[in-house]
This record gives structure tokens, C-alpha cells and sequence, in this order.
């Protein structure tokens, strides 16, 4: 097989006055969209990385230093909270929505599983600010970084200003978030004609195409939209999905259609957790749908897939899985910095 | 002793512009009713209790955002503020008064600008200055700008401390908060002052019924077109 590196970031060097800089160009994998991300507002450069990557996994963000984003976003499930429907956070208390992974965040027009929050630059706002997870205010973390031995010197580094500012503080965790791009999985390999699928791989891609690629859209496995797939309602929740939000009786159980890259190491899966494995996942689409007036439409004619179907469409997920994004040394805790 | 031209250049630009525009303060004065004048940078939670008739309020919070000032001769534009965008809080005396810098020789009768921000910047990724987060006029459970906050407390609320606190915003229509606001101009010689009669609003809301609003929304919208009557630049003392 031949080798090939995707360089996500190519670097070049430009000499200002003072230091050299460099300048990170954010490179999109052949054959992907666009990045609905506007990089211009928010050039990328190695030093905001480094920073907003100290701010990702450093717990200074929650209000008793006990939590940090990594807590419940681990790179090795591809930045969700494995095996755990909910998170503990602050406190050891529960929320209500299941962890989502995070790659590919570049190209997501909106974030949450309701689609609360519109641009990736606002994300990191919500957990900091929730009770149950860091319940701290952006401007009491301002205040305490700038009263940090570390981060006024990383600030200037990466911005030329000491003087800690929320505007700075939330463009270096986009960042990081940026940089995790998930686009060398068994699939993509296939696809660069560097790899061929197994014949139950092929048979699964043939019916996951037929099946489940209208919402889970190529190639990042998500139409960014919001659908009802025909869960039924936790009556411990009551969670209405993006009605919450738009507060249109329409959007009723509509939760964001999640992208499957690396689903193979990011279970439990739904926005409340509530399957553990793949096959209860497919089990739901064949045999689980609960029919409401906001049931997706593409769900309306009943799925129907033989046992052996849906283990041929789970072979095909695994392609999905990127070893070189789940290892990445460039996403793991930066010990260099924050020890 | 050679100055240098770059130095030169800069004064001359500077004395050029001193020549050619004047600064108008743009001047927000909260108050309670035409009897009632707060005097600028009173910190609110300082002053005194409001007698509403039949209650009595009092306003630890006010803070909203003006965008897009711009200044009308009859129908016509004569002047916009570029990157218009402010947070106006009662308790920050500063940021009470908006210098505009405005061109000699321009005439105008009406000044006009919008409460709250745009759609468009609420969408946007993240900014500084008066529009950072920090502020604390971004909500942080969904996008989106707090285009008008005021937190009080009245007997008449129900509620832990009899605290009231209206948190006003939203973007999406149906229930687009963002109020365009336009006076006439009183040529009043020390700048434009614009008084905020709160009274215009809390005497429409039924505090004992309507004491929490904090999500966007048909009462968010309503509380907004409210707010809106609430400015004046014309203090008739009766």
C-alpha cells in the first residue's frame, strides 16, 4: 500500500518585526466541502494551537479546577466520554445529553445536539458556564489566567498581548478544536483507491448507502441537520431536542444527526447514551422506530435489513474508524506545557 | 534637528482631522419617570427605591446594547458610525456617553440606531471589545447576544429576594428582539441626550405575574418592543 500523508497544515514561515511567526494553512482532504469555519477571523498559528490545547485539557476552565474539556472529551474515543451515556461533571453531577466526539468541527454549522450554539468559537461557553459541568463564568476564567504564572506569557505568544481578553481565550480553544480532523479511517484509504473494502465491507457499504447515507451524508458522515430517527422518549427527560431551541412544534424530538466517523470507539450512542452497541443501534432502525408526527422522512418507509445485513453494515462502520486520529501524539495532553 | 517625515505626515493628518470633524457625545440617561432624573453614573444599586404607585422598584441592573448609530437629515443618511456597536451600562459611567466623531458641516434632525445586535454578529464567531463574552451579554446556553438585561427587585415579586431580572435577546424571527430606535434631535448644545424612561416599561409589566424572562421568545419580544418606548430624546418635566 502506498503510503501518503495528508498534511493537514502546511507551514510557512513569515518574519515579522520581533519573532518569526508562523502561519498554518488548514488544509480540506480531496474531495471534502468547504469549512464552514471562516479561518480569516481566525488565521491559524502554531502558538495559538499550543494555547488553546493548554486550555483544552487544563482545568483551570471549571470553577473548583477539577474539570477540564478533556474530561469528558478524551482523544482516545475520539473526544467523547466512552462508555458513559452521561458525564459527570462538576461535583459529580449528571447531565442530560450524551457527549459528542469531536472532529471535523471545521465543516459543522452548528454545535450541540439541538443546534443551541451557531459558531464553533461560542462552543466552549456552554459547558464552562453549565452548573452541572464547569459552572464557571468566561470572565472569572479570563481573571484567573491572567493571574496564572503559565498563560499570560502563552497569550502573548500567541496573540502579542499579555492582557488576557475572552475574544483570545475562546479563538485558541477553536483553535485546537480545529486541528481535529479525522479524514485517514479504512474508508478514506478505499476511497484514494489505497486500500480495497473486504467483501462484507463492500456488501455493508452497498446498504448503508441504500439504508442510512441520506442523513449520515459523505464524507463526513452527517447532513448537519436535525431529524427525529424514531427514538422513543425518556420520561425521565422529556429532552423535546431542538424545539428547545426554535421553539417550533416541528423541530419536536429533532436532535443533530451525528457524523459516524470512529464509532466504533465512541459509544454509547444517541443523544441520551442509550445504546451501548451498533446492533442495538441497527436493531432501533429495523424494528424500534416509534412514529410521531416530526418522524424523519427517510424513516417513514420501515428499514428492513436481514441479521446478516446489519453485521456486513457494521463491518462497514468499522472502516470508519482512523487510528491515526484516535493516536494522535499532536492531540494528546500537552505535558511540554501544562507540567 | 531632522524630524522625520513619517512624524510630519501624522500631524498634519491629526491637525487635518482635528480641522474637519467634531465630537457630539452621544449621551444615555436612565431614569425612572420625566420627574425622576438620574443623575449620570449614579451606580444604580446606590440610588434610592422607585415608588411604581402601588410598589416600590428597585434596579440593580441595566445594561443593553446600541449598534449602528447613524444620523438622519429628514429621510436621508448624513452620517454612519462604522463598527457601531456599544454596551451601554448604568453602573459604568463611561460607558453612558458615545463620542461620535462626526464631519464639520453636517447637518442632521434625526439621530437613529438599533437596540440590541444584529443578526448577522450574532451568528459570527467570537469578538472583542464591548462584543466579548466576558461582558456578560452573551448567553452561554445557546448563541446568541443579551441585547437588553435588567435585574431588580420588587415586593410585588414572588420570587427568592423579590429579585426580578429580565434578560432580553434573541435573533430568530418570529421572535427577533433587535428594536431600531429613531428620534428627533433637540439641538441641545452639550450633544444628544437620550433619556431611558424605565417607568415607560415597568409600568406595563405585571411583576407579580411576568418576573423572569430569560430565554428568546414571544414575551422576550414583547418586553423589547417595550423597551423601545422607553427612549426619548425629549424630557418634558410635567
Amino acid at each position: 500500500m502506498k503510503k501518503l500523508i495528508v498534511l493537514l497544515l502546511l507551514t510557512s514561515l513569515a518574519f515579522s518585526a520581533y519573532k518569526v511567526t508562523d502561519i498554518l494553512r488548514f488544509i480540506v482532504p480531496t474531495g471534502w466541502p468547504t469549512p464552514a469555519y471562516d479561518f480569516t477571523q481566525n488565521p491559524l498559528s502554531t502558538d495559538k494551537i499550543a494555547l488553546g490545547s493548554a486550555l483544552f485539557y487544563d482545568a483551570i476552565l471549571s470553577r473548583d479546577s477539577t474539570i477540564s474539556c478533556a474530561t469528558c472529551h478524551s482523544p482516545y474515543s475520539a473526544f467523547t466520554h466512552i462508555d458513559h451515556p452521561f458525564s459527570h461533571g462538576i461535583d459529580n453531577k449528571i447531565g442530560t445529553r450524551n457527549a459528542p466526539a469531536l472532529m471535523n468541527l471545521a465543516w459543522s454549522t452548528s454545535f450541540m445536539w439541538d443546534g443551541a450554539i451557531k459558531h464553533l468559537d461560542m462552543q466552549a461557553l456552554a459547558p464552562m458556564s453549565n452548573p452541572d459541568e464547569m459552572d464557571e463564568s468566561i470572565k472569572q476564567v479570563v481573571s484567573k489566567l491572567q493571574h496564572n504564572k503559565r498563560y499570560p506569557i502563552l497569550f502573548f505568544k500567541a496573540f502579542s498581548d499579555s492582557t488576557i481578553t475572552g475574544e483570545h481565550t475562546l479563538k485558541a480553544i477553536s483553535q485546537f478544536m480545529l486541528t481535529l480532523v479525522s479524514c485517514n479511517a479504512k474508508y478514506d484509504s478505499v476511497l484514494r483507491k489505497e486500500a480495497s473494502f473486504t467483501e462484507q465491507e463492500t456488501n455493508g457499504y452497498r446498504l448503508f448507502r441504500a439504508n442510512c447515507a441520506s442523513c449520515h451524508k459523505e464524507p463526513l458522515f452527517t447532513n448537519n441537520q436535525f431529524e427525529n430517527n424514531g427514538l422513543s422518549v425518556d420520561t425521565s427527560l422529556h429532552d423535546m431536542g431542538r424545539m428547545r431551541i426554535t421553539q417550533d412544534s416541528a423541530n419536536y424530538l429533532q436532535f443533530k444527526v451525528p457524523s459516524l466517523r470512529n464509532i466504533q470507539f465512541s459509544y454509547p450512542y444517541m443523544h441520551d447514551g442509550r445504546f451501548t452497541r451498533l446492533q442495538q443501534v441497527l436493531n432501533h432502525y429495523t424494528n424500534g422506530i416509534t412514529r410521531s408526527k416530526t418522524l424523519s422522512k427517510p424513516l417513514q418507509e420501515p428499514i428492513v435489513l436481514s441479521s446478516n445485513e446489519k453485521v456486513d453494515i457494521i463491518a462497514f462502520l468499522y472502516t470508519l474508524t482512523d487510528k491515526t486520529f484516535l493516536n494522535n501524539e499532536r492531540f494528546a495532553y500537552p505535558k511540554n506545557i501544562l507540567q | 534637528m531632522r524630524i522625520p517625515i513619517f512624524l510630519l505626515l501624522l500631524a498634519s493628518t491629526t491637525l487635518m482631522s482635528a480641522q474637519t470633524t467634531r465630537i457630539i457625545p452621544l449621551r444615555f440617561i436612565p431614569t425612572y419617570d420625566r420627574n425622576h432624573t438620574l443623575t449620570q453614573g449614579i451606580h444604580l444599586q446606590d440610588s434610592s427605591f422607585y415608588s411604581n404607585d402601588k410598589d416600590s422598584i428597585e434596579i440593580r441592573t441595566l445594561k443593553f446594547y446600541i449598534s449602528g448609530i447613524q444620523l438622519n437629515m429628514d429621510s436621508d443618511v448624513v452620517w454612519k458610525e462604522t463598527n457601531s456597536y456599544h454596551l451601554i451600562d448604568a453602573s459604568n459611567e463611561q460607558s453612558l456617553s458615545v463620542p461620535l466623531t462626526i464631519p464639520i458641516g453636517i447637518d442632521f434632525k434625526r439621530i437613529i440606531f438599533n437596540l440590541g445586535i444584529d443578526s448577522a454578529t450574532n451568528v459570527m464567531g467570537v469578538q472583542g471589545g464591548d462584543l466579548d463574552p466576558m461582558r456578560g451579554m452573551y448567553w452561554t446556553w445557546q448563541s446568541g447576544y443579551i441585547n437588553f438585561k435588567m435585574e431588580g427587585n420588587s415586593p410585588l415579586c414572588k420570587t427568592r429576594h423579590h429579585a426580578f431580572e429580565f434578560h432580553i435577546g434573541g435573533y430568530h424571527c418570529p421572535y427577533n428582539t433587535f428594536q431600531c430606535v429613531s428620534l428627533p434631535d433637540h439641538k441641545a448644545k452639550e450633544g444628544i441626550n437620550i433619556y431611558i424612561l424605565l417607568k415607560e416599561l415597568l409600568s406595563t409589566i405585571d411583576l407579580a405575574r411576568t418576573n423572569q424572562i430569560m430565554t428568546p421568545g414571544k414575551e422576550a419580544l414583547w418586553i423589547s418592543k417595550e423597551v423601545k418606548k422607553c427612549f426619548t430624546t425629549f424630557l418634558d418635566v410635567r
